[in-house]
């Protein structure tokens, strides 16, 4: 199965438009990062999180805390799926579970993955609110909201394209370097999140 | 029966170890962030396959190959799991013993082991007639369910045991003293 | 070879060239973050426990 051609893709980037947009953004971050911009923006971000404690979520987060403990269990089962279906998926693409068909393990491992995906985010974004001020001032968080853009984007632009054709047209250390590096950034994710609960 | 479990934990509580653990730096953080990632590995895979025999996911994927082969990783995650669980109650043995959450996650993790055993036997005994079908046998897909229920609730009450709303030293119902087996004058906080 | 043919071959390299400079870029960053991360928690229990 191809993914979209060269002539439905940005030709402005040149040939290899996917690359450019990557190398792009990768540069980006570094300069967001380094260059001055994550530091004046961050004052700016504080507004925002105090009106986050004071959304519905917030209120009702802050309020009780067993309700705020009920979609930490979510979140955390959650997470459990998610990252079962990227070791799954990526167990496959490494070599593992070789008699399992490939082409419907990476499909069905997707389709587990988006919906893993959401229930993180909503059950996320509910309990940050119940702690937005708290988790502003913490680095940890920072880094986990980073490590979660990078995943995702990298899940849906980057590991996804490839994976959608023909497994077997792919350098196999490609898709090697691809699955490490998914497991590397999910299960950052998933100990950036766990430290935030130790700060 | 509640004074027995009480006098282990207290021996427990009193070695070295326990307390080497308890007031560690970072072993008791360790030992909980890989108690809880681990859940990926076990939980993550459990819940794949009871997803596949209820049909709700990897339709195309043979139900039993799936699960013959994510066998072997997903027991690794549950001894881990097992493991790292016991270090945490080692660690903080009393409270963890009068925990009402604790013991309904216990009561449950046998209630799922059980089924979990009953599950395996009727799939092996009903091997390959159904494996290519979206969905499996009722009894089976009963199983999946029973097992995505509870162990949902199991890390729901682990999540609890940390919330002190329970805790015997805080006045409780005739119930929830009885359940969380405290003892008048004997808890360790 | 067919126009169509490459075209697949010019996004195959494109998709393949972007996942390698993207998954290199994290492979690299957590082994470098990692080493630094275990050096100092290293140091940490050293000042602590001698």
């Amino acid at each position: 199965m191809n993914s979209s051609s060269v002539s439905s893709r940005f030709t402005v980037l040149g040939p290899y438009p996917r690359t450019a947009v990557a190398v792009l953004l990768l540069g980006a971050a570094l300069l967001f990062s380094f260059g001055g911009m994550r530091t004046s923006l961050y004052p700016e971000l504080l507004s925002v999180f105090e009106w986050m404690e004071t959304t519905w979520f917030g209120y009702v987060g802050k309020t009780w805390g067993g309700a705020f403990a009920l979609v930490q269990g979510g979140h955390l089962v959650s997470l459990g799926v998610l990252g079962g279906s990227v070791l799954f998926s990526d167990g496959r693409l490494l070599g593992l579970f070789s008699s399992l068909p490939i082409r419907d393990v990476i499909d069905g491992a997707h389709k587990v993955f988006v919906g893993a995906l959401i229930v993180v985010v909503a059950t996320g974004v509910f309990m940050v609110c119940g702690v937005a001020v708290k988790v502003y001032y913490l680095p940890v968080f920072w880094y986990k909201m980073l490590t979660l853009t990078v995943g995702v984007l990298f899940a849906f632009f980057v590991r996804k394209p490839l994976l959608d054709r023909n497994i077997d047209q792919v350098n196999p250390w490609v898709v090697r370097l691809v699955a490490v590096s998914s497991v590397m950034v999910w299960f950052t994710v998933a100990a950036t999140g766990r430290w935030i609960g130790f700060s | 029966m509640n004074q027995l479990i009480y006098d282990i934990a207290v021996w427990l509580d009193d070695t070295a170890w326990s307390t080497a653990i308890h007031e560690s730096y970072y072993l008791y953080n360790w030992i909980e962030a890989t108690h809880v990632l681990t859940l990926m590995l076990s939980l993550g895979i459990l819940f794949l396959i009871d997803m596949r025999m209820l049909g709700w996911a990897l339709p195309n994927v043979p139900a039993t190959r799936l699960a013959e082969k994510l066998n072997a990783p997903m027991l690794v995650g549950f001894v881990v799991m097992f493991i790292t669980g016991i270090l945490l109650f080692y660690a903080v043995p009393v409270r963890s013993a009068q925990s009402l959450w604790f013991r309904i996650k216990m009561v449950l993790l046998v209630v799922c082991a059980v089924n979990a055993y009953l599950f395996h036997k009727r799939m092996t005994q009903s091997l390959a007639s159904w494996e290519n079908e979206p969905k499996a046998p009722s009894a089976l897909r009963r199983g999946a369910a029973i097992s995505l229920a509870f162990w949902t609730v199991i890390v729901v009450c682990g999540r609890f045991i940390a919330y002190d709303w329970y805790d015997c030293d805080y006045g409780q119902t005739d119930l929830v003293r009885a359940l969380a087996g405290c003892i008048d004058g004997q808890t360790r906080f | 070879m067919s126009d169509q043919q490459k075209e697949t071959d010019k996004t195959l390299r494109d998709d393949t060239l972007a996942a390698v400079v993207v998954s290199g870029s994290i492979v690299t960053f957590f082994i470098v973050y990692w080493f630094f991360e275990i050096q100092s928690v290293r140091e940490l229990l050293e000042m602590a426990y001698g």
